[in-house]
């Protein structure tokens, strides 16, 4: 809202420099967006928030003012002479969409002389902005701005069969506004009509039919009260926005519909001569009493933490408007003024209380009592997560958790259900809520390469959305998910490591998955055991195939993962338990296997590991070798090695070799294992010496 | 053994240990010389301390010591010579070490600059005593709307304003939406706990706007709620200058705004003094979010009896706290994901 210096005058003594009205206006509630000079005037662009509709007109400003400095406030009187017939009989209106329209008040005016304003009032609507039409249109910008009340005025001559209806739109009826554009309405909207056609569009925009010229001299002026939710759907539905509709949306002053249709009159028989009918065609209702409101002093003191003066308090609350019903030594009881409807509750008298007195009055030095807080345990777990990626190299990303269809249909291993949709997309086309973080992902891998980047290792933590049918809210799932430009085996390696940074005794196994994003063989399902308790599904890991490179736009090579948390998060040990050191030096032996290819690392390590229990301390992988000629066809030589150590004394080599060849039998049954390569190559572990 | 006899005996093998030791050009010459001289089993040294047993009992000390510095002149000799033939073997070229050179650096992943952000935040309010509170990103209308004080009638509830599903239940009329405030977490946890509340809520909110430099249709918020039986508007000045205090590491001043938010009653912009040198008078005010007493409405609504507690709520938007911090010009940097922005905090 923009108001004028010299305007703002007319009704309050303007006795602080403009700064100065600036900053205390700002510090009561009307930010300070802006001040300019126009001609001899300034502009002052104040923000007004939805609440306060009453400062959308000078008065309403004025009238801050006025209690912020303990100013008189002096309004005009609007009390224009009336002569002749009653305007009843010479227009009718007939109201009959009582839900757009709460009160319609038409006054007649004959004999006006249409032509330009005189400078004082085109000087006041420029300040703020408003071009000059002519007299009459002039006059409806200015009461509007004076006090927020929306007016139209007609050519009443132009108004088939001098009647006005009040209703809904036809469906598909036409309507040439007068910014000359041609709209088409339907039946949702509420319209001014008259015998024939719609002449305005209630409450947003006049009609080009009817509108003043220079011809005109009977006018018939509206002054009325529209309902917001109306206005609000026309205006939305024709993207047609005015001063007008502006208002009505927020809530005029149901009272101030006569005021401002007076005072309108007022001006018109002073600046355009005529004569203005006995009377007020008023339809509709007359606003209900406001219920009077109670202020308990103790209020101000509970929820400000400050004590005011009764005697302050009541002058504030006077000075805004508010009519005192009575007071005694504890309360103050009121009827709030008529064009402050946010004001309807106790509550609401403390915020006008306060923000007069001053927020400054409020300490800033209390002493709030302490209490303790606590980390959560998700929280404590993902620190754990964000620090060991941080060590492996990845960076933490942040994507959008919708994504386009394409995207969305990509790769959804947690749910088969249809993704949820949002009914606008998020962003561009992404309308889907994600089921996964690993398309998204992907889409900043395509970001990154696009710009060349070189290194490409990111890691996200946020919700999947997944569907549970009607009625219900979707499970809302924290994932942990991964790109990297490293195969399989160099991502499988950082979700061990991330995993055994949870909890060292966690095992990971990788299962076959089918997933149509993933290559077929490098690609697994993992699932993750603790020491007594049972196994729980991790994630997925893979490589993205061919096809889904092309999905994504990428040209290198990509691996992603994606791990549930509320599995990581259950298996994390946050607070370890020591061990004892082992005391006696371990020994280690290596063996180069030769198997059939279908045995699997995973069961030829745990027969190893059973094999030379209890002594076992690891089972290394180190390297697999394929040689059809020396291993013969369908075999592969698996080398690992075995660190042994005993917590009873140092393991003697003799020992070592024995449980070795144990392990060598046991291999050999279970997979049918052939031992290549020297038949003893003892290898002490010299640094635990 | 006469005792002249082991000493000369001694000196030659001291003497002949040595050049074969300097002889060696090699570990596998050198390994052979040490087996010959100093191997453990049959070594020559070790030959002729078996003759020590044998000289007088009386000349016995002056052979042991003799023995003895033989010994570690053998052993030192043999210590020259690896060194040498290390030496040999690392500096085959003689070109000088470039110091300069630079390490292979191994790859540190960053924290994603908004998560630092938060952390801070949560880190702050904890030590304030607030403990986090997290709920669903989807919600029904009664959370994210009616339990708020906002109506129907209320134009943040336009459809065009919020971010709907499509689903079957919103035809039904229990409608799902974005959440467009974590204000929703402060219901849940009010609608489930007893007073006293000290909580921050925050995560992921949805608004409609059109993305551009300062603007993206997802965002992150952190909201304070304090519910006890005094909580007062000067509790809420209070722990907010604590918490601006500890986050600039200096002393600020509060200020408040009035303003308008249907969950609070009173509502006010909170603004924070800033040291600007430039500024006349040294002190800058910036916005630091909305804040406010709990509306009596909201209390009601979550099954509190306004009479009995009050409390005061504050949001803070964190997208632009990291921004400013930071100074990143364009919040859509935060969702690019380049991995050189990345790198950068």
């Amino acid at each position: 809202m923009i108001v004028s210096w010299n305007w703002l005058r007319q009704y309050v003594t303007l006795d602080m420099s403009p700064e100065a009205l600036a900053e205390r206006l700002m510090m009561a509630g009307l930010n300070h967006e802006d001040t300019h000079a126009v001609g001899d005037d300034l502009a002052i662009n104040v923000e007004v928030t939805s609440n306060r509709p009453d400062c959308l007109g000078h008065i309403g400003v004025a009238r801050e003012i006025a209690v912020l400095w303990n100013h008189p406030l002096t309004l005009p009187a609007a009390a224009p002479p009336e002569s002749g017939p009653a305007a009843g009989e010479l227009a009718q209106v007939a109201l009959e969409d009582n839900e757009g329209c709460l009160r319609y008040t038409a006054r007649v005016i004959r004999g006006a002389r249409v032509g330009p304003s005189p400078r004082w009032l085109t000087d006041r609507l420029a300040t703020i902005g408003i071009a000059a039409i002519n007299n009459i249109v002039d006059i409806t910008n200015y009461v509007l701005m004076e006090c927020g009340q929306p007016l139209h005025a007609f050519d009443l001559a132009k108004l088939a069969g001098r009647r006005i209806v009040v209703r809904r739109a036809r469906d598909r009826e036409k309507f040439l506004a007068i910014n000359h554009r041609a709209y088409e309405l339907d039946a949702s909207m509420c319209v001014i009509a008259d015998a024939e056609r719609a002449v305005a569009l209630a409450g947003v925009m006049g009609g080009a039919d009817t509108e003043i010229t220079t011809a005109t001299t009977e006018l018939l002026i509206e002054s009325a009260l529209f309902a917001p939710m109306s206005v609000r759907g026309t205006a939305r539905k024709l993207a047609l926005h005015s001063d007008s509709s502006y208002r009505f949306e927020r809530g005029v002053d149901p009272e101030g519909v006569e005021w401002a249709s007076r005072r309108c009159a007022e001006l018109v028989l002073e600046l355009a001569g005529g004569e203005l009918a006995t009377d007020v065609v008023d339809v509709g209702q007359k606003p209900p009493p406001r219920t009077p409101i109670s202020l308990r002093y103790s209020q101000l003191q509970r929820v400000l933490g400050i004590e005011i003066e009764p005697k302050q308090v009541e002058q504030i609350l006077l000075a805004l408007g508010n009519q005192k019903l009575r007071a005694d030594a504890n309360k103050i009881e009121v009827v709030p003024p008529s064009w402050r409807a946010d004001l309807g509750r106790e509550i609401d008298l403390v915020e006008e209380v306060a923000r007069i007195h001053g927020y400054d009055k409020i300490p800033e030095d209390t002493s709030v009592p302490m209490i303790p807080s606590h980390r959560t345990r998700m929280d404590r777990v993902l620190a754990r997560v964000r620090q060991a990626l941080n060590g492996a190299g990845f960076d933490e990303a942040m994507t959008l958790s919708a994504v386009e269809e394409p995207w969305s249909d990509a790769f959804s291993p947690w749910t088969t259900a249809a993704p949820l949709r949002s009914v606008m997309p998020i962003l561009r086309r992404a309308d889907r809520l994600r089921r996964s973080l690993v398309p998204s992902l992907l889409g900043a891998r395509q970001t990154n390469e696009a710009v060349g980047n070189a290194t490409i290792e990111l890691f996200e933590i946020s919700h999947v959305y997944l569907p549970r049918g009607q009625g219900q809210l979707p499970r809302e799932e924290l994932m942990l998910g991964l790109t990297s430009g490293h195969d399989y085996r160099g991502m499988k390696g950082v979700l061990e490591m991330l995993v055994a940074a949870l909890n060292p005794s966690a095992v990971l196994e990788a299962r076959e998955t089918r997933q149509t994003l993933l290559d077929g063989q490098n690609s697994a399902e993992l699932w993750v055991k603790t020491d007594g308790a049972s196994e729980q599904l991790l994630g997925y890991l893979g490589q993205v195939n061919d096809q889904g490179l092309a999905t994504f736009d990428l040209r290198l090579p990509a691996t992603v993962a994606e791990l549930r948390l509320a599995t990581l998060d259950s298996i994390a040990e946050l607070i370890p338990k020591f061990q004892p050191l082992p005391i006696y030096p371990a020994v280690s032996r290596d063996l180069n296997l030769v198997v059939d290819e279908p045995v699997l690392w995973a069961d030829l390590a745990r027969t190893v590991s059973a094999a030379a229990n209890p002594h076992v301390e690891n089972v290394l992988y180190q390297d697999t070798y394929r040689d059809a000629q020396r291993l013969g066809p369908g075999k592969k030589s698996i080398l690992l090695t075995l660190t042994l150590r005993s917590s009873e004394g140092t393991l003697t080599n003799e020992e070592a070799d024995d449980i070795r060849a144990r392990v060598v039998e046991a291999c050999r049954r279970a997979h049918g294992a052939q031992l290549r390569g020297p038949e003893v190559r003892p290898s002490v572990v010299r640094r635990n010496l | 053994m006469a005792l002249r006899e082991f000493l000369s005996q001694l000196d030659e093998l001291g003497d002949s240990a040595e050049q074969a030791f300097g002889a060696a050009a090699d570990d596998a010459a050198l390994e052979a010389a040490r087996v010959e001289y100093l191997g453990a089993k049959n070594g020559r040294l070790k030959n002729l301390q078996k003759g020590l047993a044998t000289v007088d009992a009386a000349d016995k000390p002056a052979a042991g010591k003799q023995f003895n510095e033989v010994k570690s002149r053998v052993e030192s000799a043999l210590a020259t010579a690896q060194a040498r033939i290390a030496e040999g073997a690392r500096g085959e070229s003689l070109a000088p070490f470039d110091r300069t050179l630079p390490g292979p650096r191994p790859r540190l992943g960053h924290v994603h600059p908004l998560t630092q952000t938060i952390e801070e935040l949560k880190d702050i309010m904890g030590r304030l005593g607030f403990s986090v509170a997290t709920g669903p990103e989807i919600e029904d209308e009664w959370h994210n709307f009616e339990a708020l004080n906002i109506p129907r009638s209320h134009p943040a509830r336009d459809p065009l304003e919020n971010f709907y599903l499509a689903t079957a239940e919103a035809a039904a009329g229990a409608a799902l939406l974005l959440r467009s405030q974590t204000s929703t977490v402060q219901v849940r946890v009010m609608e489930s706990t007893p007073p006293p509340v000290r909580i921050i809520s925050l995560g992921r909110v949805y608004r409609p706007d059109t993305a551009d430099a300062t603007h993206y249709p997802m965002f992150h918020q952190i909201e304070g709620l304090l519910i006890d039986e005094h909580a007062t508007m000067a509790d809420l000045k209070s722990v907010l200058r604590l918490f601006a205090s500890s986050f600039l590491g200096e002393d600020v001043h509060i200020r408040f705004r009035p303003s308008f938010f249907p969950f609070t009653e009173p509502s006010v912009e909170v603004d924070m003094s800033w040291h600007d040198p430039n500024q006349q008078g040294g002190v800058r005010w910036i916005e630091m979010g909305g804040a406010g007493m709990v509306d009596p409405n909201v209390l009601r609504a979550v099954g509190y009896d306004p009479e009995r507690v009050s409390g005061f709520a504050f949001g803070i938007g964190v997208e632009r706290v990291c921004a400013r911090r930071h100074a990143v010009s364009d919040i859509r940097e935060f969702y690019r994901n380049d991995v050189r922005f990345l790198h950068q905090f």
